[in-house]
């Protein structure tokens, strides 16, 4: 290993890293190894002047590499890589310790912290030595935009980025385009009709020329990186190819189904509906019992399968606001009938909700309370006796008394969940996917519409549940995002891909059947094996499998990774000069 | 060995286990602080030498983690290194190494507490194995 000059920074991210890892001992001690020019703590590495700091240090110290142990490199280690660059320096000559996400926020013991801490900080050092300076390949990007999802999500986007004069690939699994949306009938908080502000996105959808729809069909695999994405769809089985440069994916979501809930009956009951049942009642502007007479007494039940342990722990954000519209509804319809509404919170969060709850208990609509952790709410046959089809049994917990609600009709506010496909798609796109199967964006702050994977954008309840401003939203941002990218015209790729060494390559073809993307071919004149950049990305399995150490993985080879290891369980060497001094 | 403070070395894929691991920070669960945590890109990265590597510089365990079956970001790196795990095992047990001090298990980008739980559990298994003694007797060759 030749002499590097190495500038290593210790962010305290405020308190966040620095209450539980002695930075300072760690620059101190890290700034008497061998290689270390400089070693600095900093409050925030990732501000401006943090920034600086290193742009500074590198054209007056002469570094030729640079250390930063902050925050997880998921979130800045492209922030410090333009840092580097800024001054002049490959930013490959760059590496992370991530001793906030990895250490002060997940330990206790503070001198157990700081000590693992400066280990991270030696492997990171120990292996920047090893980096390489690598060049970052430069490719067109198609201006077409695939678009996965025909629902109000999806529609905006398509229509922003095709207004903007782009050509835009829509692809919707369902028959016709619309999606949930089109199953409602109005919107909450203004109780607008949804079919107002739908129906026409849905024509200028079809009609824009920059808009090609694919109704009922579905995306399986999708090949290609940033700017040169490829896949095939089509109709009745005349396949097309599509090429395209961005990915917005705008699945939405599906529906729970509640027949595991034994006390509401639904399934059993007639009269025992879900949300999007009563929906479509609405929308056919007859709302009728199964006997065919209008109900007389209404009971809406919140957080059916929401807020619930096991089944979604999550809360799906729309129902509260969607029973207070119902409510709304119905006291219009039928002006003398008993409403009851049980709910475990109120969560009228989105803009004017709350005011839609208060508007809506002046409407004569019972609000009657349950706490789901000591018991659910029980609906059961009446008696014959009884001037309503149903019961339902509750505990009301604001009062504290046993209450027995009457019903003709019980509407189940159902959670709301992602799709049964959800995980074709994650796959087909290079998509993660929380527990809950909803999509992961790469950042929620920092970068709330973008994956992990660079050109894929995640718009509308496939992200999470969310209203319909919120899918609008998101899909706006994420066609800024697009054009952005295609203004641009250009994208640098990563080149971490493998790289043979023919003096070495014996010829033994093992690299070429692990490889999952084909981008190994075999020269037979060589007698080695070659690596297409192009469709190589970088998973480093051929170098772990390479008998002779032909294949290097780009920025993970051997020698960084194995350095790294040294670096982390050695003290590491001591300066000469520092030698003298500590022993005089 | 009550005070024995195994040294964990801990490979974990980009995509699934080392996000993971960072959501069991941002959810701020605390876990055993012997594990030390080095990216690769796929558990498919993981060499057979890197584990070998971290015994010989004094790691008592090594953890590989990667995504669950079937969701390898890179379609089989995950597979593959399961089937070389099994080998690494079986090499270990012949040179008199426990192979229990070795260990592969699958996390996903939202299992942080799954994550902060197998920490601490693969931090036991390696404490009751005691330290590793390839080091010294590799610094003690004559």
């Amino acid at each position: 290993m030749k002499d590097s000059r190495i500038g290593v920074y210790i962010c305290w991210c405020g308190t966040n890293i620095a209450k539980m890892v002695d930075v300072e001992k760690i620059a101190e001690d890290i700034g008497r190894l061998e290689n270390v020019v400089i070693a600095r703590n900093y409050k925030y590495m990732c501000s401006d002047p943090g920034q600086d700091l290193i742009i500074k240090d590198i054209k007056e110290h002469e570094l030729d590499r640079v250390v930063v142990a902050a925050c997880s490199p998921r979130i800045h280690e492209l922030t410090f890589r333009k840092a580097l660059e800024n001054a002049g320096l490959n930013q490959y000559l760059f590496e992370m310790a991530n001793i906030r996400e990895h250490v002060s926020w997940v330990h206790t013991d503070r001198e157990e912290a700081t000590k693992k801490a400066a280990d991270l900080v030696r492997a990171a050092l120990k292996r920047v030595s090893y980096h390489e300076p690598l060049d970052k390949l430069s490719v067109a990007i198609n201006p077409a935009t695939l678009i996965v999802g025909g629902g109000v999500a999806g529609m905006s986007a398509a229509f922003r980025l095709a207004e903007a004069g782009k050509k835009v690939y829509l692809v919707e699994k369902e028959a016709d385009l619309g999606g949930q949306a089109a199953r409602l009938d109005l919107s909450f908080p203004y109780l607008n009709t949804v079919s107002s502000f739908l129906q026409p996105l849905i024509r200028k959808v079809k009609e824009h020329k920059n808009i090609k729809v694919f109704t009922g069909q579905s995306i399986s695999e999708i090949t290609g990186y940033v700017g040169n994405f490829k896949t095939t769809t089509g109709i009745n089985g005349k396949l097309e190819d599509l090429e395209f440069g961005h990915i917005i994916v705008a699945t939405g979501l599906s529906n729970y189904d509640p027949s595991p809930f034994k006390n509401y009956g639904y399934g059993r009951l007639p009269d025992v509906i879900t949300s999007i049942e009563f929906e479509k009642m609405l929308r056919s502007g007859n709302i009728k019992c199964s006997d065919g007479k209008p109900p007389r007494h209404i009971a809406i039940i919140h957080c059916v399968g929401s807020r619930n342990e096991n089944i979604h722990e999550y809360c799906s954000r729309t129902c509260c606001a969607t029973a207070l519209k119902y409510a709304n509804q119905l006291r219009a319809t039928f002006p003398g009938a008993g409403i009851y509404d049980l709910y475990a919170d109120m969560r009228a969060f989105s803009k004017a909700c709350e005011e839609l709850y208060t508007k809506t208990s002046t409407k004569d609509v019972m609000f009657l309370m349950f706490d789901p952790e000591r018991s659910l709410p029980e609906v059961k046959q009446a008696g014959w006796k009884d001037e309503c089809n149903m019961l339902i049994d509750m505990h009301e917990i604001l009062s504290g008394e046993n209450v027995e609600v009457p019903a003709d009709m019980v509407i189940l506010m159902t959670a709301v969940e992602a799709q049964k496909d959800a995980k074709d798609i994650a796959h087909a796109a290079g998509i993660s996917m929380c527990g809950n199967h909803f999509y992961i964006e790469k950042h929620p702050k920092l970068d709330p519409v973008a994956t992990t994977t660079d050109g894929v954008f995640i718009v509308g309840t496939c992200q999470g549940p969310k209203d319909i401003p919120e899918s609008i939203t998101q899909a706006w941002a994420a066609a800024a995002r697009v054009l952005a990218g295609i203004s641009r015209g250009t994208v640098t790729v990563e080149v971490t891909t493998a790289v043979v060494n023919e003096e070495i390559c014996c010829g033994c073809q093992t690299c070429i059947s692990v490889c999952p993307y084909t981008a190994i071919s075999f020269n037979e004149e060589k007698n080695v094996s070659e690596v297409n950049e192009v469709l190589c990305k970088g998973c480093g399995t051929c170098g772990s499998t390479c008998p002779t150490g032909a294949i290097r993985s780009r920025h993970f080879t051997d020698m960084q990774i194995l350095s790294q290891i040294e670096g982390m369980l050695n003290e590491g060497k001591v300066k000469e000069t520092h030698k003298i001094l500590e022993e005089a | 060995m009550a005070n024995f403070e195994p040294k964990i070395v801990a490979f974990l894929c980009n995509w699934c286990s080392y996000t993971g691991a960072d959501l069991a920070g941002t959810s701020r669960m605390k876990y055993a602080h012997n594990i030390r945590i080095i990216r690769v890109m796929c558990s498919g990265r993981v060499d057979p030498t890197f584990v070998l590597k971290s015994l010989r510089e004094g790691a008592d365990g090594v953890l590989i983690c990667g995504c669950h079956p079937g969701d390898c970001h890179y379609h089989e790196g995950n597979y593959k290194c399961l089937r070389r795990y099994e080998f690494i095992k079986q090499y270990l047990t012949e040179m008199g190494i426990d192979k229990k001090r070795i260990r592969l298990d699958w996390i996903s980008a939202s299992e942080g507490k799954q994550f902060a739980e197998l920490a601490d559990a693969m931090t036991e298994q390696v404490a009751e194995l005691g330290p590793c003694r390839v080091r010294s007797i590799m610094e003690n060759v004559t």
